[in-house]
């Protein structure tokens, strides 16, 4: 591979790159506001100025400036090299570009970082992105020092409400164009633009519109500073009081790699962002994904219940126990969820195959929804391939519901709230059923008819392999506690095939993962 | 102990000559601090003693892990709360090595009035609460009459009388007040005449005397030994004073002795702290002398002083310098170091080890009177009870910083 000399260290760069790029590629830090990698180069900054040396035997291009000598007391002429923007040089072979190592550079950045706060408000105390703001990271790296304007700064509109789901605050904006930028190129939808010039320029949604396309967070998420901000996520939470979890969004088969961050003190979810991952998401993720964290909280089941009335966990069994006693083999149904991980469904595959001995699999799920040619998928679960390898036969929900209707299955164990499908053709159905557990982490018509209920956890709550569309197995890490008395949806089976008179072999999620491929579990890296 | 209402035979009364077991402590008003001595007696003679340490312990060095470099000033100040200021001063300076800066010169002498003031109200605790544990208050009084002084500086300087959390790294929280000098230089004279009046009423005393002289011996290499330093170690004739054998801030620049003993006993350590004062008062004069009446005192880095406060409210950069401060910590370079300084009971030292990040990866604490409390059982035994008093007295234990 070529190299060019980066601060006098060999970089390699492939065909095409700039110098950014293919530093960005190293892990070498270049700062930058208005490069993003996955989006076009705007040029617009200037952060990322570096010297350049000139190619063999040509002059170096030097600028003439004044300079003030103090020993003079009067400006003197001196010459200084070009800079260049490394987001848009490309590299050639053996070029040789100064970053950290050139006093020019570290000049000019300086005087950038100044140029951009000039007319910044004093707004890091109630600015949602204060902690993780290029600003503010970049004036300590690169500038530390006051400003010499003594102008009043100017004044540009505030509070703008761009659309459902962002509001612009102009005097924050450095006008690096991200978000126009990935309206236009990755959204495929160029609702945003710039407006007036120099230091009056802001950024404006297109007359007529709003900005209400599909991923409009995202456009917040590229932000490096705290111009736009989410309406969900404003005012709610300080960014260093939050950790985060590496895990897989749930929301529909893509399986974008995210993080979901928390407060620890309050077990509280509150966003869910994109983890760059170039194999499934790229950076981004769709506002459906990044909204999907606050049914972590929204219409959970939280306690047991026997006959649609909150109860123990133990009473919950017994009634299960009592329902299921007796009962032919040939008359129980099982129902898999391709909403649950892939240890979730293995615990029921087990627990039907071999101890009800029930050959009656299926898979439920959420009906098929939207579907574009960025991330969304129209299968709105994350394991739905999962499932299909645990249990090939597995057959779709609605034929059960002929089962049940034809009297051939009169005993049920579901997994999962969700159900494709009209949920009001499951109401005759249903009814006629003897035996109906079900473990589930919401409310549904498979929990309203139950009669015993035992409370899962969700995503966020336990860990999880999911395998996407692609046939890509992720694992999500565990975010919060679980909430209320749930509990994972495979220890609740262990305990439910416990009380129906069968010792299942795992206790532990590590057990579980070893029964269900004994060579690979732990070969799955945690969310890749 | 025997019952006294046994039934003995008038041939069989012996007297007991089991040893009698005695605890002292942990909260003893004849006790500085609390610690807890549980002694074996054979009469008033003590033939074992079992000095137990530890009745104030907090977690000093853990909690210093969870919060900022800037955030561990308040626990400094609590570990030897007679002298807080040299504290903060021996923890700033060892953090400032780490970051291999130095403070501006207005900020060292700075320093070293303030240090040394607390030195002598030090000195003036210590000796005065071992003449009252003797019986002897008035000094007491006088001595306290003196260290208010002291304080009432503190607290102009300051603004609190003992816990100051006032050092900071890379310089003090604030500038000297308009008439620090003015006010040092006034108490110096009243100082040293409180301090001879009270000599006047001790050092003449038999009872005094006795009590003192010859009681609580230990050889200079016993002390080397047990790793004692300050005015403890001094009293057996060892001049090491770091001031002197490895100076820093500004203390080559002045001109003052390092006084010594020769028995090691309670009364050269006494002695010793006494005439420390009086030495403390010469650097004094010459500080306030030599100090710079202009001037920075913080070192001229963004990254490590905080902004003026008015700067943190009206401009953009001040928010963000205090904000990247206060909320993520002074970024200290991975690696460690050991800063040391004479503090009020020898030498105080800090090991801090930093992982680059804005909060301390460890700080560990060299506190003087926790070497020099471990040979508090071995000193008392063989004498007897009263004896402990004095001998406890005399090596000045802190329990805030013994029990680190």
């Amino acid at each position: 591979m070529p190299t060019f000399k980066l601060d006098g260290r060999d970089v390699p760069f492939e065909k095409g790159d700039t110098i950014i790029r293919a530093a960005h590629r190293m892990g070498i830090d270049i700062p930058h506001y208005c490069w993003h990698p996955g989006l076009s180069v705007a040029a617009n900054c200037r952060m990322c100025l570096v010297e350049i040396a000139p190619p063999p035997g040509q002059r170096p291009l030097m600028l003439d400036i004044l300079s003030w000598d103090k020993d003079k007391n009067d400006y003197v002429v001196i010459r200084k090299p070009k800079l260049q923007p490394a987001c848009q040089m490309a590299v050639v072979e053996n070029m040789e570009v100064k970053s950290e190592s050139s006093a020019d550079v570290a000049k000019a950045r300086s005087q950038v970082q100044e140029f951009l706060l000039l007319n910044h408000p004093v707004d890091c105390p109630i600015c949602d992105q204060a902690g993780e703001c290029r600003l503010q990271d970049y004036w300590l790296e690169h500038q530390g020092t006051g400003k010499r304007m003594r102008d009043e700064p100017v004044h540009k509109p505030k509070g703008v409400v761009f659309g459902p789901t962002i509001v612009y605050d102009a005097e924050r904006c450095i006008v690096c164009t991200r978000c126009v930028r990935f309206s236009a190129e990755i959204a495929k939808d160029p609702v945003l633009d710039e407006r007036e010039r120099g230091n009056l320029t802001e950024i404006v949604v297109s007359p007529g519109r709003k900005l209400d396309h599909d991923y409009t967070l995202m456009t917040e998420h590229v932000c490096p500073v705290g111009a736009l901000t989410s309406s969900d996520f404003r005012f709610k939470a300080r960014v260093w009081f939050l950790r985060s979890a590496r895990t897989i969004c749930t929301g529909c088969a893509t399986g974008c790699n995210a993080y979901l961050d928390y407060d620890p003190r309050t077990m509280t979810p509150h966003r869910h962002r994109p983890r760059d991952n170039l194999a499934v998401n790229q950076y981004w993720m769709c506002d459906e994904g990044m909204l999907s964290y606050s049914r972590v909280t929204e219409g959970r089941v939280l306690e047991a219940r026997v006959g649609g009335k909150p109860a123990t966990l133990e009473a919950a069994l017994i009634e299960a126990k009592r329902r299921f006693a007796g009962v032919p083999k040939q008359s129980i149904a099982v129902v898999l969820s391709a909403q649950h991980s892939n240890e979730d469904n293995f615990a029921l595959v087990e627990l039907a195959k071999s101890f009800m001995g029930t050959t009656e699999l299926f898979v439920s799920g959420k009906p098929r929804g939207k579907r574009d040619e960025i991330l969304m998928h129209e299968d709105k679960n994350p394991n739905t391939v999962g499932v299909k390898k645990l249990a090939p036969a597995a057959r779709p929900f609605e034929e059960l519901l002929e089962r049940i209707l034809g009297g051939s299955s009169t005993h049920v164990v579901a997994l999962g709230a969700d159900v494709p499908g009209d949920p009001e053709l499951l109401e005759a159905p249903l009814s006629k059923l003897a035996g109906l557990v079900t473990i589930a982490s919401h409310d549904g018509p498979l929990v309203r008819r139950a009669h015993a209920v035992l409370p899962a956890c969700t995503w966020a709550e336990a860990e999880g392999t999911y395998v996407n569309s692609r046939s890509m197995a992720q694992r999500s890490e565990r975010a919060i506690d679980p909430k209320g008395a749930s509990r994972p949806a495979w220890e609740l089976l262990a305990l439910l095939g416990e009380s129906l008179g069968y010792a299942t072999r795992w206790k532990k999620l590590k057990e579980v993962r070893k029964a269900m491929d004994p060579d690979a579990a732990a070969a799955v890296p945690a969310g890749v | 102990m025997e019952p006294l209402d046994q039934e003995l035979e008038e041939g069989e009364l012996e007297l007991p000559s089991e040893p009698m077991s005695l605890n002292v402590g942990p909260s003893h008003p004849a006790m500085h601090g609390t610690i807890r001595i549980v002694m074996e007696l054979s009469g008033e003679n003590i033939l074992k003693a079992d000095v137990q340490i530890g009745y104030l312990h907090r977690g000093f060095e853990k909690m210093c892990e969870r919060g900022t470099w800037t955030q561990v000033f308040p626990y400094v100040d609590r570990c030897n709360y007679a002298s807080p200021m040299l504290n903060n001063v021996g923890f700033a300076l060892a953090v400032e090595k780490l970051l291999d800066i130095t403070v501006p010169l207005r900020c060292q002498y700075y320093r070293v009035v303030l240090g040394e003031l607390a030195r002598i109200a030090d000195h003036l605790t210590c000796t005065g609460a071992m003449a009252m544990e003797l019986g002897a208050f008035t000094p007491l009084l006088w001595f306290m009459k003196a260290r208010e002084m002291i304080y009432d500086i503190m607290e102009e300087e300051t603004g609190a009388r003992l816990t100051h959390s006032f050092g900071r790294v890379g310089g003090m929280a604030q500038k000297p007040s308009p008439n620090m000098k003015a006010m040092v230089a006034a108490i110096l004279p009243r100082i040293v005449s409180i301090l001879g009046e009270a000599e006047a009423l001790l050092l003449q005393n038999r009872i005094f005397i006795d009590r003192l002289q010859g009681v609580g011996k230990i050889s200079a290499a016993d002390a080397i030994a047990l790793g004692w330093t300050g005015p403890c170690l001094r009293s057996t004739g060892v001049a090491y004073d770091v001031r002197k054998a490895h100076p820093y801030l500004v203390y080559d620049r002045f001109t003052f002795d390092v006084p010594v003993g020769q028995e090691g006993d309670n009364w050269d350590r006494f002695m010793v702290r006494l005439e420390e004062i009086r030495q403390s008062v010469r650097i004094l004069e010459q500080a306030i002398d030599q100090m710079p009446d202009s001037g920075p005192i913080n070192v001229d880095d963004p990254r490590i002083v905080l902004p003026p406060k008015d700067e943190v409210y009206t401009t953009i950069e001040g928010t963000i310098q205090h904000f990247k401060i206060v909320m993520e910590g002074i970024k200290v370079p991975a690696g460690e170091a050991y800063g040391y300084t004479e503090a009020g009971n020898g030498e105080l030292g800090f090991y801090v080890v930093s992982d680059g990040s804005g909060t301390p990866y460890r700080v560990r604490i060299r506190p003087p009177c926790f070497a020099i409390t471990q040979a508090l059982g071995g000193l008392v035994t063989g004498i007897m009870i009263p004896d402990v008093v004095p001998t406890f007295g005399s090596l000045n234990m802190i329990g805030g910083e013994c029990d680190h």
